[in-house]
């Protein structure tokens, strides 16, 4: 469903080798328009799970694709190869209940002239029945700069002391409140306050 | 391709297939090879290709995973600071993580292997096996994972938001990735000859695992300049003009300029990427001795950068770097040193890795 | 009269690289496979490769001799027939 609602976005041809990931991660970025001097934080607790199934699932006679596609950060790389769209830093981030005060952290401390903080995740099948898969499918891409001119909203990451490892703020909420154009204002990690607001 | 601001070196070291820091870059300037012919599948068999795997562990996962001695071993010698602690924040970079357990799993039913198998169970468990505090962050893009630790871990610390800064880097093969690149075609019988002339490419592939203490203001070296680049032309091919190594060396160029440099290469045994690779450093660094480990070592992976730092950082301390061992003439460049050599009335190291997709990372190593 | 291994080879190409839209039998014998106006590249003359090793029972041992091999269909047919038991060929 993801690939007829979205092959046109991609050249002729492109999307054959492509993930649900890659081309909701493709579709989010180019609304974007990526250029040369951007920076790219790429964020996602799981990656590449349908391709890493495929791969487990093709030995002993190992698919080099299924491999090449499940090595992080592929998703991300699919949508900006078809693009041919090289660019100076790129981030690709993983972990889980603190990934997206990382994330946010890495892009705020980029001096490229813009940032842009993508993330999903790909809803695993057997990976998914072992706990070890995330259970939907989504993604996000923003583009952070310092420039206020018609901004859709500020973020801001303040210290907070005492938060310590207690408190997280997962991808699929974070995906959720930028959906929602929610107001954040909360501990999202140790010593990490994330506010977002809205215009 | 923006340059990052210089930080300190405080201490770094590394495990190999040959041993730790000092026993790997002993073995290295002895010329000797940590790669040897091992079934591509470990117990399930397959074609022999060269692997290096560290301290006698099996190709095959248990669970938990047989690398954790080896991590441990190594984090023993990390200066103790309170890491993991928001002023002393940890940055993990991996390829493969725990991948090999996942592995292990599909092919062996044992559930107990999921507990490791992915990037944020792993590196969890890991950092409590280690007494690390909640404050680690985890980076993960193939064979530039490390750079790109050391480059936030630079920017932490001149951010003011860290006082120390550790950058840990583990990779350990397992048939997951031997299968994976044997299906590649890179990796086959043939032993990798780093930036040599000849037919045929293969690479080998090695355990490794390093750490690189980063602070502002102690340590010997200083890391005086960090560059990133990402071609984003194909998943395993550059622009055959060379152009995505140029754009990653020139702020690292600049950075170097009126001293007398010596280059740690990525060099991984591929043929056209090694040719293009040597060919950007001899324009951008003329003169300067290429060295690359990767024929003894096996290529590490997400490892490689902070590895090969550490074997760098020894190289500087003792006098001497090894030679690219594995490599044969004829080279690519003139510039190949498959001899070790003398460190003495050199300035400084310009370290580079390179990975899928036309990511390029280098960095400029000099004393403080 | 086709050849046999011809159209076989071309249905493996069209199923194991999902070309949308390309039907096998307009696949030319001689034109280049890589690089071409399909759009292949390095990374499909790989899993083709895997395909091939399944299917044939054949070896092709680096990435330079894949190359070679799938130089063009016709290529790739002269090449499974010099390596392949005979009894695994088509027709």
């Amino acid at each position: 469903m993801t690939r007829e609602r979205l092959r046109d976005r991609f050249p002729k041809g492109a999307t054959r080798r492509m993930t649900q990931l890659g081309l909701l991660i493709g579709a989010a970025l180019d609304d974007l328009v990526p250029r040369y001097d951007d920076a790219v934080v790429y964020a996602t607790q799981y990656g590449e799970t349908r391709a890493l199934e495929g791969y487990l699932d093709s030995f002993p006679a190992a698919s080099p694709t299924l491999f090449q596609t499940s090595i992080h950060p592929s998703a991300v790389q699919q949508a900006m190869i078809t693009r041919q769209q090289p660019v100076g830093e790129f981030f690709p981030m993983t972990g889980r209940g603190h990934l997206v005060a990382q994330a946010v952290q890495t892009s705020l401390l980029s001096p490229a002239p813009r940032v842009l903080l993508c993330g999903g995740e790909e809803r695993g099948t057997w990976l998914l029945t072992r706990g070890v898969a995330s259970d939907r499918t989504f993604a996000f891409a923003v583009a952070l700069t310092a420039e206020p001119g018609g901004a859709l909203g500020r973020v801001a990451l303040r210290p907070e002391d005492g938060t310590g490892g207690a408190t997280e703020f997962s991808l699929p909420d974070f995906f959720e409140a930028l959906k929602a154009r929610q107001a954040l204002d909360r501990p999202v990690g140790p010593g990490a306050r994330l506010i977002l607001d809205w215009t | 391709m923006l340059p990052a601001a210089a930080v300190r070196l405080e201490a770094a070291g590394c495990i190999t297939g040959l041993g730790d820091t000092a026993a790997t870059h002993a073995a290295l300037l002895r010329g000797e090879r940590a790669l040897a012919l091992s079934p591509v599948l470990g117990a399930e068999g397959g074609e022999l290709v060269p692997l290096a795997l560290g301290g006698g562990r099996n190709l095959d996962e248990t669970a938990p995973p047989n690398w954790l001695p080896l991590v441990q071993r190594l984090a023993a010698a990390i200066p103790a600071y309170e890491w993991g602690s928001p002023t002393r924040p940890v940055f993990v970079t991996s390829s493969n993580f725990g991948v090999g357990s996942l592995y292990a799993f599909r092919r062996g039913g044992d559930p107990g292997h999921l507990a490791y198998g992915t990037p944020s169970l792993c590196v969890e468990w890991l950092a409590r096996q280690l007494g690390w505090g909640s404050t680690v962050t985890t980076l993960s893009h193939a064979c530039v994972s490390a750079h790109l630790g050391l480059t936030l871990a630079a920017r932490a610390l001149h951010a003011g938001l860290a006082e120390r800064a550790l950058v840990f880097s583990f990779d350990f093969i397992s048939p997951f990735v031997t299968g994976g690149f044997h299906a590649l075609k890179i990796l086959n019988a043939g032993f990798p000859a780093p930036y040599a002339d000849r037919p045929t490419g293969s690479i080998g592939l090695g355990d490794g695992a390093g750490f690189a203490v980063l602070s502002r203001d102690r340590g010997e070296f200083t890391i005086s300049a960090q560059s990133l680049y990402n071609e984003m032309h194909h998943f395993t091919a550059n622009r055959a003009d060379g152009a995505g190594f140029a754009a990653c060396l020139g702020p690292v160029q600049a950075a170097a300029s009126g001293r007398r440099l010596w280059l740690k290469g990525h060099g991984t045994g591929t043929l056209e990427a090694g040719r293009l690779e040597s060919a950007a450093l001899a324009a951008a660094f003329p003169e300067a001795p290429l060295v690359s480990w990767k024929g003894s070592l096996g290529h590490s992976l997400g490892s490689c950068g902070v590895v090969e730092l550490a074997l760098a950082v020894e190289s500087i301390r003792t006098g001497r770097a090894p030679g690219t061992v594995g490599g044969v003439a004829p080279c690519f460049t003139p510039q190949v040193a498959l001899e070790s050599f003398s460190t003495a009335g050199h300035d400084g190291v310009v370290c580079t890795s390179n990975a899928f997709g036309g990511a390029h990372a280098a960095f400029l190593l000099t004393h403080a | 009269m086709p050849d046999p291994l011809k159209t076989k080879l071309k249905q493996l190409i069209v199923t194991t690289l999902k070309l949308e839209d390309v039907k096998a039998e307009d696949l030319s014998d001689d034109e280049p496979l890589i690089g071409s106006g399909l759009n292949l590249d390095s990374i499909d003359a790989l899993e083709l490769v895997v395909t091939l090793e399944k299917e044939y029972g054949i070896k092709i041992k680096s990435s330079e001799e894949s190359r070679v091999a799938l130089g063009s269909i016709s290529h790739l047919a002269e090449f499974i027939r010099s390596r392949a038991d005979p009894a695994r060929l088509p027709g």
